[in-house]
């Protein structure tokens, strides 16, 4: 029977009520329940990368390196005698769901330690969250410098740090008069600040410079100005697949025999590999780890590497740099005795090393920043590099000078170098 | 300045105005014969510049391999065409959408089959010296191919009889099928045809360019700008507006920066339309 004295929307909605009531008691008791099972006999480790869309060409080898290093933790009895358990997310290659993921992964997921990032900007939007609910963050790429954040971690190498090494050699090895090529966003545009700065402190000069969108596909404006500067050698920081074609374009115009080409990121994104052995060959770059390096674990780790995935595709300095963020990590929690983040992180301050792939590697306590190997290579014939020289423990001087996170604990900043 | 930087900023700027013809009459005579807004053109010059790749994987010569990649590249159009075009006719967000949705599903499946980084062919190491400068002589090259594409396109589309059945088909259906043209199979042709060129595109141009999932992107833009700008005179205005635009954009990109060039191509398209609301070609008298 009907009942009269309520109207049937109010009944329904009070359904409605009741049964959204049941949902949330249901949920709210399964969370319970997963936080008391997660309580104390694992420890979580977040990963948030770009698995899929157009920036997968460097996620997916830093997530296959947080999983390798991983499960090389737990075959050696884990941290603290537990387990490590990984959490991740696929962040798509989109902004905004960094900032959505790093949320649900610290107050959902409630991890230990997150790894996480490619782009400055996805770094961006993630340091706030991190520094508001004090987790230990790793930031695992190279990049344009400056970040310094007592939560944040960088183990890739910084501008000033590949920059200072390469651009002193390539003005011995060319000649003083540089032309920058270089995307038109931040990274590009601090790098070609960066040349300047060494141009300027090792007696160079940049004579030309041109800031090209990512959309850019012909080239023949930017080779017409080279020409016309006449430098003794191009720093060309190409970003994204097409601007590799400005190094086959380069080439066939015949300006590899005239001038040098120098490059910071060159090879961190496998552009080697899409390059023509004629374009490729001979172009000089310099970054903190290459499959090629000679190095006592560097051999190990390439074999553990090759039997958990394949070596067909060469393994990134992204790559190189997570699984050196993951022992980094492992070792200040069993320095600390426990994942408390304020004990794990005056850990990570205490001047910590690490024998990874491209050396020894050790955390600057003040700049959050490593100190370590870089190498300058040379494009050979058959997509691969071959080493010219190493610089060994070469400290990120930049951000040693600007970020002191020991004496400034609450510095929240990205510098630049017009903060110098 | 000197006489060699005009002689060779001359023969960039032809070089360039080359690419982006060559990127463009296939959405020519897609979009300008046929009406359809193909949004899935760039990822048509993707699939050519991947069939080219992988036919010179297997060891056919790349010019063998730029034929191949043509042909298949309009079968699939073809098949396009039957499959999705066909019934979407005269419905132009619908075939928006469609071709929206076609150029994601090729988007991801190049990345799926490919992964994101193939090893490209590379451009041939000669050059022409002029002066102090030097020139590519595959740029040199394309815009004899360019000429040679045209030249041959308006032979097809004005001489041959396919040619006038095309247009007839196009321009009044009913009277076309009236004096016995079979205009839904003409219609096919005349897709797979747009298809080929955006193939032959992807594959001529992929020296120069590295294959990769989202090249495409960088040339629908400026191809459809160049297409709408022409107007109804299809082939003559997209040659006349598109060697402008490509000339334009890249001299003044020679002499400031790219995004100056970039800038003044989306400034000279937006004040062309503003004059010829129709198109360049919207009084010419010409057939195509």
């Amino acid at each position: 029977m009907k009942n009269n004295l309520i109207p049937d929307s109010e009944r329904v909605r009070s359904q409605k009520f009741k049964f959204f009531c049941l949902v949330m008691l249901a949920v709210a008791i399964s969370l319970v329940a997963t936080a008391q099972v997660k309580a104390d006999d694992e420890i979580k480790v977040g990963s948030i990368f770009d698995l899929t869309g157009g920036l997968n060409i460097y996620g997916i080898q830093q997530s296959q390196a947080l999983h390798l290093a991983v499960n090389n933790i737990n075959e050696n009895g884990g941290v603290l005698g537990q387990q490590l358990e990984v959490v991740e997310y696929d962040a798509q290659s989109e902004l905004a769901k960094f900032t959505q993921y790093t949320n649900t992964i610290i107050l959902r997921d409630k991890i230990d330690v997150l790894f996480a990032g490619l782009t400055s900007s996805s770094r961006e939007a993630m340091r706030p969250i991190v520094r508001k609910n004090n987790i230990p963050y790793f930031y695992s790429a190279l990049y344009e410098g400056g970040a310094c954040d007592k939560q944040t971690f960088i183990t890739g190498a910084s501008a000033s740090q590949q920059m200072s090494v390469l651009i002193e050699w390539a003005i011995k090895e060319y000649g003083p008069k540089i032309y920058i090529m270089a995307p038109d966003y931040n990274f590009g545009t601090i790098s070609a600040h960066w040349i300047e700065h060494y141009a300027k402190e090792y007696g160079g000069e940049v004579v030309g410079s041109d800031f090209l969108a990512l959309t850019v596909t012909d080239y023949s404006p930017t080779i017409q100005k080279i020409q016309a500067a006449k430098p003794n050698f191009v720093a060309a920081l190409p970003v994204g697949a097409n601007q590799t074609g400005f190094l086959e374009q380069f080439a066939a115009a015949g300006l590899k025999e005239k001038m040098g080409i120098v490059s910071t990121n060159y090879g961190s994104g496998n552009q080697q590999v899409v390059v023509s052995p004629d374009a490729g060959e001979g172009i000089v770059a310099s970054q903190e780890y290459f499959m090629w390096i000679d190095e006592p674990n560097n051999e190990p780790f390439k074999a553990k590497w090759e039997a958990a995935y394949s070596l067909d595709e060469p393994i990134i300095s992204e790559a190189a740099d997570v699984w050196n963020a993951v022992h980094i990590w492992a070792k200040a929690v069993e320095m600390a005795g426990t994942t408390d983040s304020d004990a794990v992180i005056a850990a990570l301050e205490s001047g910590i090393s690490f024998d990874g792939p491209n050396g020894t590697v050790t955390m600057q306590p003040g700049s959050h920043h490593l100190k370590q190997n870089i190498y300058i290579v040379r494009g050979n014939r058959t997509h691969g590099f071959d080493v010219i020289q190493t610089f060994e423990s070469v400290a990120p001087s930049f951000e040693d000078q600007v970020c002191d996170l020991i004496a400034n604990p609450d510095t929240a900043e990205h510098f630049t170098p017009a903060d110098l | 300045m000197e006489l060699d930087f005009l002689a060779t900023l001359l023969l960039s700027s032809l070089s360039s105005a080359a690419i982006l013809l060559i990127a463009t009459v296939g959405l020519a005579v897609m979009f300008g014969l046929m009406g359809v807004i193909n949004l899935a053109h760039g990822e048509f010059i993707m699939f050519g510049a991947y069939a080219t790749l992988f036919a010179t994987q297997i060891g056919v010569p790349y010019p063998l391999a730029i034929v191949f990649a043509t042909i298949v590249t309009a079968i699939f159009g073809g098949i396009v065409e039957l499959l999705i075009i066909r019934r979407l006719y005269g419905r132009i967000f619908d075939t928006l959408l469609a071709t929206w949705g076609l150029s994601l599903v090729l988007y991801q499946s190049a990345v799926l089959i490919f992964g994101t980084v193939t090893p490209g062919i590379g451009l041939p190491i000669s050059n022409v010296q002029i002066g102090d400068y030097s020139i590519s002589v595959y740029l040199l090259f394309l815009i004899l191919v360019a000429a040679v594409l045209i030249g041959s396109l308006y032979w097809l589309l004005t001489k041959t009889s396919y040619g006038i059945t095309a247009r007839a088909a196009i321009q009044d259906r009913e009277t076309a099928s009236a004096v016995g043209v079979e205009s839904a199979r003409i219609n096919t042709m005349t897709f797979a045809l747009g298809s080929g060129l955006a193939g032959f595109a992807g594959a001529i141009l992929l020296p120069a360019i590295p294959a990769t999932p989202n090249m495409g992107f960088a040339f629908v833009i400026k191809a459809f700008l160049a297409v709408v700008a022409a107007g109804p005179v299809t082939l003559t205005g997209t040659v006349a507006v598109g060697s402008t635009l490509g000339m334009v954009g890249n001299i003044t990109a020679s002499f400031w920066t790219s995004v100056v060039g970039d800038i003044v191509f989306f400034l000279l398209t937006i004040t062309i339309l503003r004059i010829f609301p129709l198109g360049i070609s919207g009084r010419w008298r010409l057939k195509l």
